[in-house]
């Protein structure tokens, strides 16, 4: 029996690497220790030995019988990493690129436009929006802008006819013409005219001129606009506000300067230059890159702020203008044109 | 406004250079556009000669070699020349070597084609003077030999072009100009001298000539609040002397005649314009400003004929107009080279009544620019004065009388009360009361009185002269003091960051999360223009919609109107890439949209995307584009608006489905419930028609700003089963036009009546959709899986198969759908 048991493992052993698949197991388990199986056989013949010699043939039957599991666990492990490998095609070429296009790509006006929101956002500021088909008194009446200014010339604003209606933009009096606005400073009424001081907002937006289109106008672009009302706010507030908006955006070796100016919902007024040598395609010592000033008592009696309480500083800049300078672009068609090859570039 | 270097320095001491004077200029407020020298260089041996021989070069056919007298120092030297404009006698510039002539050109003693020259001779190109370069520049005036050039040519000057706010009309001239460089540099301004001062004293032989002017007549006071003409006999027209040209010229003007030159001059020098009159081509020898009569013509001095209408003012003699108040003079009546005898008008016209009229006429001048600014009434009767002055030293003749006045009789007076503390509390840093008193005063703002009140410290109050009608309140002086002070001495300072006092706009955040997404899924994003041609709108909107949406007055043709859809300027850039070669299949872009609803326009927030078939080609194919990938995304847009589309009916776009594919796309919601989407494929007509080549699929949604809120809400937690679900599926034979979603509507609600309260009906998705064999035509099979699901308990089969036989009667039953086996 020993010698039976010994050649049963013997031919176990010679057969189950030859085995390919899971029926062929099955057949060869039940072959060995299946109800008919050979190793089955073999104990039930233990009825037939001797008493005596019994547990010494228990032994060897069990340790039999444990091998042969090893074997058989072993041959289904290898199946199944034969099944498993069977699911995979031939290896791949991790070379190839993906076929899929992409990835997508943020506009470089949008880039500019959030990295000045966060700046801000640092410091205090939360954009505001506003509609940019306004009315005349939004855009100029209430920003110190009078009837008779120049900047209200049809020459420089597209106006709408006078029986144009605009369901959701809300007139001030029902005689003002509906326009496309002429800057974002159109959001700063609108925000204070809906709520008390203080204030801090930042309004990005398109804005329109009556313009020739060329490398360095557009007939719509973009300003950002700046916004603070509160008690006490001075000239060096605002000063400190541009020198960290320029050095956080494009480094401590960038400086502001104030060209004292005018506008006319600002008094004083000042437009900002900046030197940043560090910028590509930058050749002049100072560019001008914005305009601002402290709010003009006028605009506060406007919307109803007590000018002897409140003060406020306004700040203004074109995005166009500004993501032209940080990415050294010089035309300003191409934020138009959406040339892929443009807009690969920046996001 | 060009301000001439020389001309400032007749009023003020300005030892500095250039560079300081035009960053004074630049901080004072005034921006410097440009700064251009004329002149003649400073030019060392550089003298005046005179050419004695000239014979022909025998070796060269176009040169000459002459000998030219330089004069007793240096004496007679041979010089070649190539110029052909000149004769022997001429006297000329000559360079001798060691001169630098401008580009860094060396005169050097050379041979010239064998022939020793010893200097050249040069034209006013090669001096640096004027453009001149077709010969020498014969020195007509014969100025002595060997004079050095400087002193022959005009000197050099220096022009700022300058950019004046519309705030400062008094820096439109030399004198405004050199009143802030005086007040920046701390010196004294000194006026012009002016000798006649408004006296007519017949005892000094001044007599009255009503034969030359008789009356002055104002009919319309209040666009002509003053009006001033005098009268200056015998004047000689000719050419104005050589500094006047000079001046003229660096300002821009030309230089026309004496008289002309005067009045032009002393507009730049004062600000205020002046116009002359030929006294004898006034009919009646009247000047009546008056309104224009509708339809009255007048030659202005440009040539043209102007159409006057009633709300314009002229000056105007007894019979005809003569003058476009304020802007121009006509043909008919000005100074002409026989003129003797001349009026001299300096009049102040209403700022708005110029604007008007020169915008109507399409005609503006340097007069119009200055009173369109505002020109100060007080200061034009000196300007007059000035002009006589030198009317009568350049021109000769005589002032007589009648000197006329009408109008101006409200004297000038203003005072503005500041305290040094306020300047200090706006501007945020320390500047000392002297300094500040210095500063204002510097430009004229005087202090008046100094008070110590008890409460509160030192008060001023300010006069301002009548030139700064722009200033009238405390914070107008805050920035005068900073000007002068200086903008670069702002000390820095660390910003002051409070916490926010509120929230991005929701609108912000839905453009944020729309382009986030859109990015996210391989999209680029675009920015187009808001103003599209009217045909482009012909194809989105109807024709009644597209008239509210357009411009009164647009700039140019192909951007008439508001863009109601995303989707034109997305096909613009798609086509714009392919042209160029460049492979472009998904664009999108965030941006306001315009959308007519029953008359009225309403503005929306939108964001549109389009995906093309890629055009580049790929070693794996993926899988085109279609209907229900711009649903997935447009489902998306609308969550980022805080819009669930999950329960909103799509329903197909049919009949007119305006740049939309019938049959293959959709729309869902209603602007009148504040938003909507279209989505699907474009139509195939209209993409072909742009020359584009494939399949376009888009999508659009459109938000009211004011419907797109805080997402305030709070979310409740919903529990959910931990038993095992029980799944069963259905498919359904119906009529093929019949929308899956209505039968999914009716199985869930039959299923969710079957099921009661026993346990519940967790969802009902359709998984297949079949048409063709098998099915009876017409029909069409769609298969559900349905989940069913306890709280409590695992479920039996038999209670879940009672339930699902129940469903599938009472389908058949009432809804009259088949069981597909």
């Amino acid at each position: 029996m020993q010698d039976q048991l010994s050649s049963l493992l013997a031919k176990a052993q010679a057969e189950f690497p030859a085995l390919a698949s899971r029926p062929d197991y099955e057949a060869a388990k039940a072959r060995y220790v299946g109800p008919n199986g050979e190793l089955t056989a073999l104990m039930k013949q233990m009825g037939t030995v001797p008493k005596e010699q019994r547990p010494a043939m228990g032994k060897l039957i069990n340790e039999a019988k444990t091998q042969l599991q090893a074997l058989l666990d072993a041959t289904l492990q290898r199946l199944e990493h034969l099944e498993l490998t069977a699911q995979l095609g031939p290896a791949i070429d991790p070379t190839l690129p993906a076929p899929d296009c992409g990835p997508g790509t943020y506009h470089p006006l949008t880039l500019v436009r959030e990295e000045m929101c966060r700046i801000l956002r640092k410091v205090g500021f939360v954009v505001a929006d506003g509609p940019e088909v306004e009315t005349e008194y939004y855009c100029f009446d209430a920003l110190n802008t009078p009837a008779d200014h120049p900047a209200r010339d049809a020459q420089d604003t597209f106006y709408f006819p006078d029986n144009a209606r605009f369901g959701n933009v809300s007139k001030k009096t029902s005689e003002e013409k509906y326009l496309l606005r002429t800057h974002t400073s159109s959001v700063q009424i609108r925000t204070m005219l809906k709520g008390p001081p203080p204030i801090r907002i930042v309004s990005p937006g398109r804005v329109y001129r009556r313009d020739t289109t060329d490398a360095t106008h557009s007939a719509n672009f973009h300003q950002l606009e700046c916004l603070y009302v509160d008690k006490n706010v001075t000239v060096r507030d605002l000063k400190a506000l541009l020198d960290y908006i320029f050095a956080s955006l494009l480094g401590k070796e960038t400086k502001t300067r104030f060209r004292p100016h005018y506008f006319g919902y600002t008094e004083p007024s000042f437009e900002v230059d900046l030197t940043a040598k560090h910028l590509p395609k930058v050749n002049k010592e100072w560019i001008e890159i914005g305009g601002c000033g402290m709010v003009d008592p006028t605009v506060f009696d406007a919307v109803g702020y007590d000018s002897k309480v409140w003060s406020g500083y306004a700040f203004g800049m074109g995005l166009e203008r500004l993501a032209m300078l940080l990415y050294g672009i010089d035309d300003i068609r191409y934020f138009y044109q959406n040339d892929l090859r443009f807009l690969k570039q920046f996001a | 406004m060009k301000i001439s270097l020389n001309w400032l320095k007749t009023y003020l001491q300005l030892d500095v250079s250039v560079e300081e004077i035009t960053r004074a200029i630049t901080f004072l407020g005034l921006e410097v556009e440009g700064v251009i020298s004329t002149g003649a260089p400073k030019l060392d041996n550089v003298f005046v000669g005179e050419v004695l021989t000239r014979d022909k070069h025998p070796n060269a056919d176009k040169l000459s070699v002459c000998t030219v007298d330089v004069g007793l120092v240096h004496g007679v030297k041979t010089i070649v020349c190539g110029a052909q404009n000149y004769k022997v006698g001429d006297r000329v510039p000559v360079s001798l070597p060691g001169a630098v002539l401008p580009g860094n050109f060396v005169i050097k003693q050379a041979k010239v084609r064998g022939q020793l020259s010893d200097g050249m001779m040069c034209s006013a190109k090669e001096l640096g003077v004027a453009e001149d370069a077709s010969g020498l520049l014969i020195l007509t005036d014969r100025p002595a030999l060997g004079l050095p050039i400087n002193q022959v040519l005009p000197a050099g000057d220096t022009v700022f072009d300058l950019e004046v706010t519309p705030n400062r009309p008094d820096c439109l001239s030399h004198l405004g100009v050199a009143r802030e460089l005086a007040a920046w540099f701390k010196q004294d301004l000194v006026y012009p001298q002016i000798k006649f001062r408004g006296e007519i004293d017949e005892t000094l032989g001044i007599v009255q000539r009503p034969d030359l002017l008789q009356s002055v007549r104002v009919e319309a006071p209040e666009d002509c609040p003053l009006y001033t003409a005098h009268v200056v006999s015998g004047v000689k027209v000719g050419p104005s002397p050589t500094w006047m040209q000079e001046r003229l010229t660096a300002a821009g003007l030309r230089p026309i005649n004496n008289l002309v030159d005067v009045t032009n001059y002393v507009m730049l020098e004062y600000g205020q314009p002046l116009h002359a009159f030929d006294a004898r081509r006034l009919a009646g020898h009247q000047i009546v400003v008056r309104r224009a009569n509708d339809g009255e013509k007048l030659i202005t001095l440009d040539g043209k004929e102007r159409v006057l209408s009633g709300r314009m003012l002229v000056i105007a003699d007894a019979e005809k107009p003569v003058v476009v108040a304020g802007v121009m003079g006509g043909e008919n009546s000005g100074v002409a080279d026989d003129t003797t005898d001349i009026v001299l008008e300096a009049a102040i016209f209403r700022r708005q009544s110029v604007r008007w009229t020169s915008k109507r006429l399409g005609l503006s001048s340097d007069s119009s620019y200055r009173f369109e600014r505002g020109v100060d009434p007080h200061t034009t009767l000196e300007a007059a004065y000035r002009a006589l002055d030198l009317i009568v030293e350049t021109a000769g003749g005589k002032i007589v009388g009648p000197m006329c006045k009408v109008g101006g009789d409200k004297p000038w007076s203003r005072e503005i009360v500041v305290t040094p503390d306020y300047v200090r509390e706006r501007l945020g840093f320390d500047i000392a009361d002297a300094e500040m008193k210095a500063a204002l005063e510097s430009l004229e703002l005087n202090v008046v009185r100094e008070e110590t009140p008890d409460e509160g410290g030192l008060r001023w109050t300010v006069s301002i002269p009548s030139w700064r009608d722009d200033l009238d309140r405390p914070i107008d002086l805050v920035e005068e003091v900073l000007r002068l002070y200086g903008t670069e001495r702002i000390p820095p300072a660390v910003v002051q960051s409070p916490g926010l006092l509120a929230d991005d706009d929701p609108i912000v955040r839905f453009n944020r999360r729309a382009t986030d997404y859109l990015v996210g899924h391989d999209f680029h994003e675009c920015v187009n223009y808001t103003l599209r041609p009217a045909k482009e709108l012909a194809t989105w909107t109807s024709q009644t919609a597209a008239a509210e949406l357009a411009l009164a007055n647009p700039f140019v043709e192909d951007q008439s109107h508001l863009r109601p859809t995303l989707i034109m300027g997305l096909l613009e850039s798609l086509k714009l890439n392919r042209s160029r070669g460049v492979p472009a299949a998904r664009l999108f872009e965030t941006g306001r949209v315009f959308i007519e609803r029953n008359g009225q326009n309403f503005e929306c927030a939108a964001v549109g995307f389009v995906v093309a078939e890629e055009t580049e080609r790929r070693w794996l194919q993926r899988e085109a584009a279609d209907f229900f990938g711009a649903k997935h995304h447009i489902e998306a847009l609308a969550a980022s608006a805080g819009i669930d589309l999950a329960r909103q009916p799509f329903v197909p776009l049919t009949g007119q489905a305006w740049g939309w594919q019938e049959g293959q796309s959709a729309t869902v919601g209603d602007l009148q419930h504040g938003w909507f989407a279209q989505l699907g494929l474009l139509s195939l007509a209209l993409v072909k028609s742009l020359g584009l080549e494939g399949k376009v699929y888009a999508g659009t949604f459109a938000i009211l700003p004011e419907k797109l809120t805080a997402d305030t809400t709070r979310r409740r937690f919903a529990p959910f089963g931990l038993f095992p679900a029980a799944l069963r599926d259905l498919a359904l034979v119906v009529e093929a036009g019949t929308p899956a979603d209505e039968v999914r509507k009716v199985l869930a609600k039959t299923a969710r009546a079957a099921v009661g309260n026993a346990f519940a009906l967790e969802s009902v998705n359709v998984f297949d959709v079949y048409r063709g064999q098998g099915l009876p035509e017409g029909k069409k099979s769609l298969a559900f899986g349905l989940v069913f699901r306890s709280a409590e308990r695992t479920l039996t089969d038999d209670e879940v198969n009672g339930v699902f036989q129940k469903i599938q009667d009472e389908l058949v039953k009432t809804a009259g759908y088949a069981i597909r086996k």
